[in-house]
């Protein structure tokens, strides 16, 4: 017992010392897997101010619980990544976040549909948008040659090419539906902006257009008709096991958002990928998705508010946008007004995808009630027991109901 | 020693046959301390959440509205009694099966006479060790036929692949996926609890029985098994409370969300869904319905604990 | 004759074979995992996919080196450490005094307060964290171990003094009297004659509480951001990626991270078969 009694006394002293506090900033994020870059893009702004800021990443799945109970206990780091649309403006709605309608730059270097995602319920611009990401359909190149195959423009070339990949013996795609987000995120809403224009859109929103009228319904059925070409065990594939059968050549092609292209064609994989929008259907005009992902938001309670505001400032900067786009992660789009994609980086490329063609966030991120239901839905039409006519009258009508309150 | 002598007499009602409370306070106020302040009222004022709306600062008081919704709302309230009925299943896993293995390794580890014992145990207790974001990412690969289908049938073990949707995919058959996993890995806990029970029981009772010619199984049902009773009765209720606060599990094997289709959603899951994360993507939380929700649950297990409380532990 | 018969067969019977083969086949349940866990720390990122059950194609020692390279992985490492340990010697301390009192002091006042301990069991703690935050802020404490400690020594005092109230409950109570007869004062039979009888007890208690504890990540989350201070599974969630993670990497470290985990459960078993033959004297 004594023995025990002074180790643990030892280890009280030997962990004492650690207390100090540096005078230092914290930026928090839930982009783990961005730690060396960002950490070289705070490093050169150091450089250039002599403020420290420390890069502080939290894993993903826990980032909003753990943001909003320490910003709530009043420790929250001086800066954070902030989430789009109502995530972000909640936080922003309870005051959390340093208003930056008043940050130079920031209302004349981003457009309006930049900054919609950044605008909570008071008006506020609640971060400096960072980032956005879009939706593609990444094919295995070697695949496409041997079996002759040119990239499908519309969306009934694309099934011919699935069906012709699946008689050949090729598994088509490597979606599946056990992460309960991709499918909605990455493929539904990857789809829609063929169907669907900005306008639509907010009618669909004002209850204007119903949930279950003809486009929607085609939306689905179009989406029904990829389930076919989905693995067989596509019920216990989640995101991480699609990119993974993609990425080891088991399929030809796989529907993701634009920040797999990282992975997908780094080091741990040997395949050639492309990229192409998800085709729209004959005689429909090619859309484009374009969706704000993240900004950076300041903590209204920081204890170094001046710096904070400085930061904010050098981000929505084209000086600054320029250091950031250096090392922001493959397949995350600048949101800024300004040319600053180094030349011939991927994100030169995806945005040359997305040149002249109508764009559009993701359908749902205005109507957050439906995104569960939906994800449901999608599920239920994969596994055979709902039909797009069921699918889109049941979200019809909770959207319906929504609106009533 | 002197250091013991004074210790002695700071106790002094040490020597009187019956101390009263002050005496006895001493005992249980260090306890009590860390208990109070960093658990029982940070808990107890998290209830009263449960009347309050709005996510951080200014919090409204509306009453029971929180319950009201709880129970009445179509989608919450179908939600919680999906979850309820999930955590039975799922409790009903761990009482009959975990601590049925429990007490049978217990039994067999406390046989003086055999050899080995140690080994065993700690073999037993191997799972419990390891995260549980590792172990569910070892049985998720086991169980997705994208991956073990075709090694599986290399070796003519292809009937242990649930084709096509996978043990974890199938809405029929996840939450005993996830339960069994569960089971297998925490089974060591009780074993580990019987065990001390066991080696607690006097030798002399055994022999007494022994020579009366019972038989080890007679020795088993009739002296080893009545004898643990009380703890038999504490194994039940922490089994019961644990596992109506199980959360990691289904978290590293199905997503918070308790996927495929709400057949693994637990009140653990539901709760930290609705109070702590919110759902996802928009992760906006309603504390007041979480607190509500883990109110209410603690209502019910206060009403089956009691019982068993009173049956188990209240004789003298 | 018929004697040599008997311990003929007593011999055989105390072989155990049907409880040997039980055991080895719960063994082989227990552990072949493990072995998967075990032979997957040896691949690359792909392999794990395209050859998850076999051996690895090739033997690669990366991630074993990748963990030794960081050598913040060692500072990891002694903060898990020290929040386990320290936590579970507070746990036992105050929560085997606290069940001493409560197992002979028999009045409502005790009962209630038996009571209130156990209930303890039966909300989920992560509720409380605001308030905990407030608190650690109070105190000053936040982003140092010093925060855990005291989350994680409450967390474990209501199983502690459930388990070993009753535990010492049922300690027979001749013991005590004799120990009156020696003139010993309470405090004495405490720590003299009751925590040797009860190793078992202790023993389980801290290892119920040792793998939640060693495994916690929601406070470290939410009240480690310094380097220096964070726990091993803290750091772990480092290599999870949004969208994609580098297994065999995370297998790796966790599998290491068992293994101090199965030390002190081993240390304290020894404590329990100590306790074990304590109990046999008393018979």
């Amino acid at each position: 017992m004594k023995k025990l009694l002074a180790i643990v006394l030892a280890a009280v002293m030997f962990v004492l010392p650690c207390m100090a506090m540096a005078d230092e900033l914290t930026m928090g994020s839930w982009r783990t897997d961005d730690v060396e870059q960002v950490s070289a893009l705070l490093a050169k702004y150091e450089e250039l101010t002599g403020v420290k800021i420390v890069f502080q990443p939290t894993v993903s799945t826990q980032y909003n619980a753990t943001l909003r109970q320490q910003l709530d206990g009043g420790i929250g780091p001086d800066l954070f990544y902030s989430r789009t649309f109502s995530t972000g403006a909640e936080l922003s709605e309870n005051g959390f976040n340093v208003v930056c309608n008043d940050i130079p730059g920031v209302k004349d270097n981003f457009s309006d549909s930049a900054l919609g995602g950044f605008i909570d319920k008071d008006g506020n611009i609640f971060a400096v948008p960072f980032a956005a990401v879009s939706h593609f359909v990444y094919y295995n190149k070697a695949i496409f040659a041997e079996n002759n195959i040119e990239v499908p423009t519309t969306f009934e070339d694309f099934l011919a090419v699935c069906q012709q990949l699946k008689d050949a013996g090729i598994q088509p795609l490597s979606n599946g539906i056990a992460a309960n987000w991709d499918i909605l995120e990455c493929v539904l809403c990857g789809m829609i902006p063929n169907y669907i224009t900005t306008e639509e859109r907010l009618a669909y929103e004002s209850g204007e257009r119903k949930l279950n009228d003809e486009t929607f319904v085609r939306v689905l059925s179009d989406f029904a008709k990829l389930v076919p070409y989905l693995p067989e065990a596509f019920a216990s594939i989640d995101n991480d096991n699609a990119n993974v059968m993609f990425g080891l050549g088991q399929s030809a092609m796989l529907i993701d958002g634009s920040w797999s292209y990282g992975t997908l064609a780094g080091d741990d994989y040997d395949i050639d990928v492309g990229f192409f929008p998800i085709p729209a259907p004959a005689g429909m005009t090619q859309g484009f998705s374009l969706h704000p992902d993240f900004g950076i938001a300041g903590n209204a309670a920081s204890a170094h508010p001046e710096e904070v505001k400085a930061f904010l400032q050098w981000l929505a900067s084209v000086e600054g946008a320029t250091e950031a786009a250096k090392v922001i992660p493959d397949g995350f789009l600048p949101l800024i007004n300004a040319d600053v994609a180094p030349e011939g980086s991927i994100i030169a490329a995806m945005n040359a995808v997305g040149e002249g063609k109508p764009s559009d966030m993701r359908f749902v991120w205005n109507m957050m009630a439906l995104y569960t239901p939906m994800v449901d839905q999608l599920n239920a039409i994969c596994r055979g027991e709902q039909t797009p006519e069921g699918a889109a009258d049941a979200i019809n009508a909770l959207w319906e109901a929504e609106l009533a309150k | 020693m002197t250091a013991k002598s004074k210790t002695m007499q700071a106790f002094q009602g040490g020597k009187t046959i019956k101390p009263g409370g002050v005496y006895w306070m001493r005992y249980i106020i260090p306890a009590l301390l860390f208990y109070v302040v960093f658990m029982a009222y940070p808990m107890l004022d998290s209830v009263r959440l449960s009347l309050y709306e709005g996510t951080a600062g200014e919090r409204a008081f509306v009453g029971f509205a929180n319950y009201v919704r709880l129970f009445t709302d179509e989608v919450v309230s179908k939600r919680f009694w999906n979850a309820f009925g999930n955590n039975w299943i799922f409790f009903a896993y761990h009482m009959i099966l975990q601590n049925a293995l429990g007490i049978t390794f217990a039994a067999i580890l406390t046989n003086r006479t055999m050899k080995g014992r140690q080994f065993y145990q700690t073999l037993i207790f191997i799972p419990c060790t390891v995260a549980v974001l590792v172990t569910g990412y070892l049985f998720k690969m086991m169980m997705n036929p994208q991956w073990s289908k075709a090694p599986l049938e290399k070796i003519g073990l292809g009937f242990m692949v649930h084709s096509p949707s996978g043990w974890l995919g199938d809405p029929g058959t996840a939450l005993s996926a996830v339960s069994l996993v569960s089971v297998w890995q925490w089974v060591g806990i009780p074993t580990m609890m019987f065990v001390a029970a066991f080696q607690g029981i006097d030798d002399d009772l055994i022999e007494a029985a022994s020579i009366e010619g019972a038989t080890p199984w007679q020795q088993f049902t009739r002296i080893r098994i009545p004898l643990i009773i009380p703890v038999i009765g504490m194994v039940a209720i922490m089994t019961f409370v644990s596992n109506f606060n199980a959360f990691d599990v289904v978290f590293a094997m199905e997503t918070l969300d308790g996927a495929p289709n709400y057949s693994t959603d637990l009140i653990g899951t539901l709760f930290y869904r609705y109070g702590v994360a919110g759902q996802h993507p928009v992760g906006i939380p309603e504390p007041g319905v979480g607190s509500a929700i883990s109110t209410s649950i603690f209502c019910m297990l206060l009403c089956g604990v009691i019982p068993v409380l009173v049956k188990t532990q209240g004789k003298e | 004759m018929a004697k040599e018969k008997k311990t003929r067969s007593l011999k055989i019977m105390n072989m155990h074979i049907p409880y040997h083969i039980i055991m080895i086949l719960w063994s082989f349940i227990a552990m072949f995992p493990m072995w998967f866990l075990f032979v997957n720390t040896f691949k690359v990122k792909k392999e794990i996919y395209t050859n998850f059950f076999g051996l690895p194609s090739k033997w690669t020692l990366q991630n074993y080196k990748a963990l030794m390279a960081s050598s913040d992985f060692f500072v990891y490492f002694r903060n898990s450490f020290l929040v386990v340990v320290i936590s579970l010697f507070m746990i036992l301390f105050v929560g085997s005094l606290a069940a001493f009192a409560l197992a002979h002091w028999r009045s409502k006042t005790s009962r209630v307060i038996y009571f209130f301990f156990v209930i303890g069991m039966m909300l989920p703690i992560k509720i409380a964290t605001i308030r905990l935050i407030q608190i650690m802020k109070t105190l000053g404490t936040l982003n140092t171990l010093f925060s855990l400690y005291p989350v994680y020594i409450a967390m474990g005092l209501p199983t502690a003094v459930f388990i070993l109230t009753e535990f010492i409950h049922g300690l027979p109570g001749e013991l005590y009297e004799a120990g009156y007869m020696d003139g010993a004062g309470r405090f004495r039979i405490y720590y003299q004659i009751v925590i040797p009888l009860i190793r078992p007890a202790l023993a389980t208690v801290a290892i119920y509480n040792l793998v939640p504890i060693w495994n916690d990540l929601w406070f470290p989350l939410i009240f480690i951001t310094k380097e220096n201070q964070k726990t091993v599974l803290l750091a772990v969630t480092r290599l999870q990626g949004q969208y994609s993670t580098d297994w065999p990497k995370v297998l790796t470290i966790l599998a290491m991270s068992a293994l101090p985990v199965i030390t002190l459960y081993l240390l304290m078993s020894k404590q329990f078969v100590k306790g074990l033959t304590a109990g046999a004297v008393k018979g």
